[in-house]
């Protein structure tokens, strides 16, 4: 298996030519080439049946004369793993080793690109990806029937990229290498031999899928020739660095002279709405020079006119928790859950107040910042016929490749799609903020006025200072408790600005309740609300998003009622729940805690579960707080429940990677802003966990023969309440307010 | 104009700015992109290189102070991934996005030329990981 992604390969887009017929499409362009579709919307089940249009063909799988075998990726790969869990799956079904697999990312391309977001990469393909791959696979068997005239499906088999078939009379066996059968394999007669049913390979025949096999991105990842956006370095190339209004809202009211050593400076609009932020209002100046660092010098000393927003009020972090407590008590809520016969609050008055305990809680959490590690970035090769802007061609860290062609175009209206190439380059890191657009319109405005190839790179300072934050949220919770320990009442209200209303869509935001619907938990009468909260932050998706903001209200909440009923947090959870899924993971999480049973005294524990994308993951924490101020979290026990597992190997970094990430934001995690500028402005002043701060972290993944289910973020939103109710037990004091530690410094190496 | 001995390799690097860092010379002027910009305050790690066998973080290193020197990058280790601390990272398959690690395999390998072994090194480890990889580098820097 190898992975063509570094500094000297691009993709090629493969164009489809040929006949639709059930859900795939097959091509000859120097072999076989199938189309198939797979659903970017978690329609795995009509994609099954739905019959194809070219249009909708998004994957494909190439097998070459010369008996290479390609997959062309459609996403991107940020360290997920997706790239190599797709191969996976694909190798499985084709019936090819690990190592006679190349996969290649391809330029964007409507039929191939999808975006990269909710943890759906391969859940999502799982089965459709499967399917295609044993249709080409059945393909070339069909290809090596028409060379002997046997149609007797019986006798041939297919092993490591070679058809076998094997006389029923003589025994004498035939075989034939992927390549030498393609161009057949490629005509409607061998199409006219496949049967009805495509059969896939039953799971305990696996020889794959479920392995821990070798990440092929992983190579090029310690050596330096991975590509990266920021990595791209073309012949001629200028360097440009952004200069935003540091004032969110504010626009620029003159373009200032290009100084001294700076090749241009170019004023920037930006692509859409977000918050006090006004679509195509310009609110940053791009400096371009010779080398990135002199673009950042004449930056910094670049004196810029801006005019400023009239008010700063909605982008002021102590304004917006007034307004949100306000709009707690005062706030029109839409109703969440349930969909239809919802309590009214006078009843859940009354019944909380008749329980035999009742208990509320009011939770803050704050903006974060997504701190990706490479910043944000992109380059673009403008090219010209007689003076004439003919082409873009960009290389984009992007989870969105289909999204840079539109804005490019926007940018450049005089060009059709086909004349604009995207080239995805490795990500490092996306968590969510290279789904966005601001920093690839802006490199395409500043290569279009220069009429050079440019590189844009964001400097720190304004990576974290012109974010698209994790929104903050202000969540009450009441709930009351019957003589038993059953639930009587739950009234859950989140106050939060919403991300989806900042993208032009009105009524319940989907984003702002997940986490807080379809609770597993037995309640005899429940009512969720969410009410928006005006914000000019601009707010955006951020590994698990709604999650991660609501687990810690309701699993701190579910801890509250343990205590107050007197039960320990397992069997508590275990009394109100029915589904066998969160039964069984209680009782592994249980048993792989044990540990937490012997604690010495100076030491404490917390738990808590939570199902995003599908996967539920529960998590055990042990911490103790030697200084004041400070914590230490000893030990971590996840076990997780993700469906089939395609590599246990990525499953396991992806949930220690998430917990890391979970625990770093509810230590340290806030952005702050102050008159509408962000205070946190480098990694010194916004923490990140170091390797001798890491706790021990064990994953243990349960045995399903369910379909796989999300794994880049579901580890996030168990970690910030198991952390708050460890430290609430240790310090006999509920934490209501996240992060634990505001405002803690990192100190330099 | 300034000359660089980066890798074994002398490099004319064209830069008028003797403040510049050594970072910025080797991606935009050098095209050696291996090594990484993260925070450019000396927080991160991302752009940590060897110089005369030393850890130095190459945001805030001077081109003029790199004259003379024998400067090495991720680039310099092994392209065919042949290096004991590469050999160690893929073997345990560490980096997720990747793009701290040129930075941790250069600092885990300035530990082992400072004479670290195996646990010794993790001490020496501070570079930033956002994907948090830090369990399996434990695991990787036990076998050096
Ligand atoms: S980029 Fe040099 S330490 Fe972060
Ligand atoms: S592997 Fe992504 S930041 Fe370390």
């Amino acid at each position: 298996m190898s992975c063509n992604h570094t500094a000297d390969s691009a993709g090629q887009p493969v164009s489809p030519s040929g006949c639709s017929r059930r859900n795939f499409l097959v091509s000859v362009a120097g072999g076989l080439s199938i189309g198939f579709f797979l659903p970017d919307g978690g329609r795995m089940l009509e994609a099954a049946t739905a019959p194809a249009t070219e249009a909708q063909l998004n994957a494909w799988v190439r097998i070459g004369t010369d008996g290479k075998i390609t997959l062309l990726f459609g996403g991107c790969e940020m360290g997920q793993g997706s790239m190599s869990g797709l191969s996976q799956i694909l190798a499985e079904e084709l019936m090819v080793d690990w190592n006679q697999l190349t996969i290649r990312p391809a330029d964007a391309d409507a039929k191939i690109s999808y975006t990269t977001g909710g943890s759906s990469a391969v859940s999502r393909r799982y089965l459709p990806l499967r399917t295609a791959a044993a249709t080409a696979r059945e393909l070339l068997v069909a290809a090596a029937m028409l060379t002997t005239g046997d149609t007797a499906r019986g006798n041939y088999s297919a092993k490591s990229g070679v058809i076998t078939r094997k006389d029923p009379v003589t025994g004498a066996l035939q075989s034939w290498n992927y390549g030498s059968l393609a161009l057949q394999a490629a005509t409607p007669q061998a199409q006219a031999l496949l049967p009805a049913v495509i059969p896939l390979t039953p799971p305990d025949q696996f020889r794959l899928i479920g392995k821990p096999l070798a990440r092929p991105d992983i190579p090029p990842k310690t050596n330096g020739s991975a590509l990266y956006g920021i990595d791209v370095f073309l012949p001629g190339m200028v360097f440009a660095v952004i200069k935003h209004c540091p004032t969110i809202g504010g626009t620029l009211a003159l373009t200032p002279a290009t100084p001294s050593g700076a090749i241009a400076v170019v004023p920037c609009f930006t692509p859409a709405d977000r918050g006090a932020i006004a679509k195509n209002s310009f609110n940053a100046v791009a400096v371009v020079a010779d080398n990135t660092w002199k673009a950042k010098k004449i930056a910094q000393g670049l004196k810029v006119q801006w005019a400023l927003p009239a008010s700063t009020a909605s982008v002021d972090s102590a304004s917006l928790v007034t307004l949100a407590k306000q709009l707690l008590e005062t706030g029109q809520p839409i109703v969440a859950e349930p969909a239809s016969a919802a309590p009214d609050p006078a009843t859940l008055k009354t019944v909380l107040g008749s329980s035999a305990k009742s208990l509320e809680a009011t939770f803050t959490v704050p903006h974060l910042a997504h701190a990706t590690m490479e910043v944000l970035n992109c380059s673009v090769r403008p090219t010209h016929t007689a003076g004439v802007l003919t082409g873009l061609e960009i290389w984009a860290p992007t989870q969105s490749a289909m999204s840079v062609v539109a804005t490019a175009n926007v940018v450049a209206p005089s060009l059709t799609p086909a004349q604009i190439t995207v080239h995805t380059t490795f990500l490092g890191g996306g968590l969510g903020r290279k789904i966005e657009q601001d920093y690839i319109s802006q490199a395409v405005q500043i290569a279009v006025a220069v009429g050079r190839p440019v590189k844009l790179t964001w400097m720190r300072e304004e990576d974290f200072g012109h974010d698209q934050y994790r929104p903050m949220a202000v969540i009450r919770v009441r709930a009351g408790l019957n003589a038993t320990g059953g639930i009587t009442a739950w009234w859950y209200r989140n106050v939060s600005p919403s991300i989806l209303q900042q993208r032009g869509r009105a009524g319940l935001d989907s984003q702002a309740i997940e986490g807080s619907v379809r609770l597993p938990y037995t309640r005899a009468m429940s009512l969720t609300e969410w009410v928006p909260l005006p914000s000019g932050i601009p707010v955006g998706f951020w590994r698990s998003v709604g999650a991660s903001i609501n687990a810690f209200a309701v699993e701190s909440m579910i801890d509250m009622l343990a205590i107050a009923a007197g039960r320990d947090p397992f069997v508590f959870r275990a009394s109100l729940v029915s589904d066998p899924r969160y039964l069984d993971l209680l009782a592994a999480a249980d048993a792989a805690s044990s540990w937490r049973k012997t604690l010495p005294s100076n030491r404490a524990w917390g738990m808590a579960v939570a199902e995003s994308f599908g996967t539920l993951v529960c998590e055990v924490i042990e911490i103790s707080a030697p200084t004041a101020g400070a914590v230490v979290i000893h030990r971590v026990a996840a076990v997780v429940d993700c469906g089939t597992v395609i590599n246990p190997d990525s499953v396991e970094a992806q949930i220690q990677g998430a917990i890391i990430h979970g625990l770093t934001a509810a230590l340290w995690g806030e952005m702050k802003f102050v008159n509408g500028v962000a205070s946190q402005g480098n990694f010194n002043r916004y923490r990140m966990m170091r390797l001798n701060e890491t706790p021990t972290i064990t994953v243990k993944v349960m045995t399903s023969a369910n379909p796989p289910t999300g794994i880049g973020e579901p580890g996030v939103p168990p970690s910030a309440p198991a952390l708050a109710n460890a430290y609430s037990r240790l310090k006999k004091t509920r934490v209501t307010s996240l992060p634990l530690f505001p405002g803690t410094s990192m100190s330099g190496l | 104009m300034y000359t660089l001995n980066v890798n074994g390799v002398t490099y004319q690097a064209n830069v008028t700015d003797a403040e510049t860092p050594l970072l910025w010379v080797l991606r935009d002027v050098l095209g050696l992109t291996g090594t990484k910009y993260g925070c450019g305050i000396e927080v991160c790690g991302a752009c940590t290189v060897l110089i005369d066998g030393q850890v130095e973080h190459s945001c805030v290193f001077d081109v003029s102070s790199a004259v003379g020197k024998k400067i090495v990058t991720i680039e310099g280790l092994s392209a065919t991934n042949s290096h004991p601390v590469q050999k160690a990272w893929i073997q345990c398959q560490v980096p997720q996005c990747g793009y701290c690690q040129s930075g941790m395999i250069m600092a885990t390998e300035g530990a082992r030329r400072a004479g670290h072994h195996g646990n010794e090194i993790l001490p020496e480890l501070k570079n930033v990981c956002v994907c948090g990889t830090y369990e399996r580098i434990r695991r990787a820097v036990k076998t050096l």
